[in-house]
């Protein structure tokens, strides 16, 4: 009677907690709907097209960040996947190497590192010398934060896949290189894509970045050379404003990002899981 | 084996065509955008000018690029507001063509962009720090001494004598004042200190001026800290017989209450477009010439003459060079030229055109821009 008393009562435990993690998931997602959506609506495909109004004027859009967004997020997985993947692959396959030991630490402190130090950096580096905030400065930045995600997402997933296979495939005289990318990272893949897609969903919504980096853009859009825009440094920047049309159009510019989002990641997602 | 083999064959043929599929979409989309964009360019070419600082004038800087961009379609200027400092080390590296600021930039600074080129300053919007308070009482006065002795925590309930003389028809409630101020380094609190500190000798030698000071009503426990004007808004809404100080724009905006002020010649004043203007009349002598920018004083500004003026006012500066590659040249010179002549009747609310002394002092500075 008390085993199963207890038994009820972690049970309740268990089920509450799981309430408690994903209750501010759902309010996120709930209260970006309802602020969003009738932004959205109200100022039509104006919103997706158009560029910032002047304070107080029921108009305009986001287009320039939206691109900025694009832009940086797809030359950022240019440059932060490969490299990613490779660290990945070699931290998991030679997992005793001093090298490897060392760079499995490395990825986990640049994964807590402050994202704005990233920014930083980049700036020293790449900005001032070229003279100009530019996407390709805002896609270094946002490499720099992938890397890791991906990285350790791709270890975890070879890590994961059973000796048989390898054993299997060296014994049919396979080379390492053939073991490594035709064998075990394709049965590790639900794992790599799943870190690819946390890697850039990441950077999509990353801020603190950009701010020394992408310089910004309200109205125009440039090259990558060029300074550009983005979501979330539109967000971060509007929301500082007292005007009402310019929260409005933070808040549509929030459910923009959050369908991107969901619509990259479910579809992706949930074929993974089907497969 | 053989089943599964071929099984697994068909799969990654599957997954591959996936694959490319995805690829290619992204690359549809991010040549799509680049359509777009390139359609949305104009025919002529267009420079782009781009600017950053100061976040208090964005988005009176906003309005006017938006208006400068209806009559001027091949100029489009871009501001990103990052505050003072940010404005001015971007300006340095020569990542920005103007940088807004603020307080003036200090000497120091002003000898840096000395060695790199020929820097210049001059204010280009004003503004006001605004005292607001959360009583259920019409119309507040106070003079400078009393605000300061408020602010250190000296006067402790809202009827305190010193306040009651001021509003004798007020009915004042036997509260304690909760002070509201701001928590992080800012120019709106270098301004209102500073006028503290020039109308309280006491509140300079305890207190002092500065971007953050330690505020001795915090050790009292009714004095709070709030990030931002937002910050600061938010937490001054929330808490009933609150005083605090935000920019004017802010406190319009939010509909607060605002303090009418006891000015230098006697008079009780809220800060209003027409007493701001007043009080950068009394004293439009005190701007230097745009090219030796750090010689402003925020003190000679503050508490200035004049029946109708305003106590705590504030310019905010933009930082030019005086040469650039000659196209950007003549852009930005178009820009700053409209901001000081046509652009001053694009005024915001929160924000005063500055008086036509002070624009001719910066329409000088800009005409002298050359392009090499």
């Amino acid at each position: 009677m008390l085993r199963e008393l207890k038994n009820r009562i972690f049970i309740c435990y268990l089920l509450i907690s799981a309430i408690l993690v994903i209750f501010p998931l759902l309010h996120i997602l709930f209260s970006v709907f309802i602020n969003g959506v009738p932004v959205v609506m109200k100022y039509g495909i104006d919103f997706l097209t158009g560029t910032l109004p002047a304070p107080n004027k029921p108009d305009g859009g986001i287009f320039p960040a939206i691109y900025g967004t694009f832009l940086m997020v797809f030359i950022a997985s240019l440059i932060g996947i490969p490299l990613a993947v490779l660290a990945g692959v070699f931290v998991a396959e030679y997992p005793n190497n001093t090298i490897s030991k060392a760079t499995r630490s490395l990825l986990l402190i640049m994964m807590e590192f402050p994202t704005i130090l990233v920014g930083l950096f980049v700036m020293a580096i790449f900005v001032v010398p070229t003279g100009s905030f530019s996407a390709l400065a805002g896609s270094f930045a946002l490499a720099i934060v992938m890397l890791p995600y991906v990285a350790t997402y791709t270890e975890q997933a070879m890590r994961s896949v059973p000796r048989q296979f390898k054993e299997g495939a060296y014994a049919l005289g396979l080379r390492k290189c053939r073991v490594v990318f035709s064998i075990t990272l394709k049965i590790a893949k639900k794992g790599v894509v799943t870190g690819l897609l946390i890697g850039m969903a990441k950077v999509a919504g990353e801020t603190a970045p950009l701010i020394f980096t992408a310089g910004n853009a309200w109205r125009s859009t440039g090259s990558v050379f060029e300074p550009n825009g983005a979501i979330p440094l539109w967000i971060y920047y509007l929301i500082q404003q007292p005007y009402a049309n310019y929260h409005e159009i933070a808040w549509g510019a929030a459910f923009v990002l959050m369908v991107f989002f969901l619509a990259i990641f479910l579809p992706i997602r949930f074929s993974m899981v089907r497969s | 084996m053989d089943k599964k083999y071929i099984l697994l064959g068909i799969h990654s043929h599957v997954t591959r065509m996936r694959k490319v599929t995805v690829i290619l979409g992204i690359l549809a989309t991010v040549v799509l955008l680049g359509c777009v964009s390139e359609q949305t360019k104009d025919v002529r070419e267009q420079i782009k000018i781009y600017g950053s600082g100061a976040s208090f004038p964005a988005p009176q800087i906003e309005n006017w690029i938006y208006e400068f961009g209806k009559i001027n379609r091949n100029v489009i200027v871009e501001y990103a507001s990052k505050g003072s400092g940010a404005g001015i080390n971007d300006f340095k590296s020569k990542l920005v063509h103007f940088a807004c600021t603020d307080p003036p930039v200090k000497e120091s600074e002003w000898l840096e962009l000395e060695k790199i080129g020929k820097p210049i300053q001059f204010p280009f919007i004003v503004g006001a720090v605004a005292v607001i308070y959360n009583l259920p009482v019409e119309e507040l006065k106070l003079d400078g001494e009393t605000l300061a002795k408020i602010f250190m925590g000296e006067i402790e309930y809202w009827d305190d004598d010193a306040i009651r003389s001021l509003n004798p028809n007020a009915n004042l409630p036997h509260e304690k004042i909760i002070v509201i101020h701001r928590s992080d380094s800012s120019g709106t609190t270098e301004v209102f200190t500073t006028y503290l500190s020039i109308v309280s000798e006491d509140f300079k030698s305890k207190v002092g001026a500065g971007k953050l000071v330690d505020w001795p009503v915090d050790k009292l426990g009714r004095g709070f800290g709030g990030k931002g004007n937002e910050g600061v808004s938010a937490m001054f809404k929330q808490t009933p017989y609150s005083i605090a100080y935000v920019e004017l724009a802010y406190a319009l905006h939010e509909k607060f209450k605002i303090v009418s002020l006891k000015n230098a010649e006697g008079y009780f004043v809220k800060p209003s477009s027409e007493t701001i203007t007043s009080a950068i009349s009394a004293t439009s002598a005190f701007v230097p010439d745009p090219s030796e920018g750090y010689k402003e004083d925020l003190r000679q500004f503050l508490n200035a003459n004049g029946e109708k003026s305003y106590p705590i006012v504030s310019f905010s500066h933009v930082l030019l060079w005086q040469n650039y590659p000659e196209k950007e040249a003549k852009a930005i010179k178009d820009f700053w030229k409209w901001v000081l002549t046509d652009g001053q009747k694009y005024i915001i609310e929160g924000y005063a055109p500055l008086p036509k002394e002070i624009t001719e002092i910066g329409l000088k500075a800009v005409e002298g821009i050359r392009g090499e």
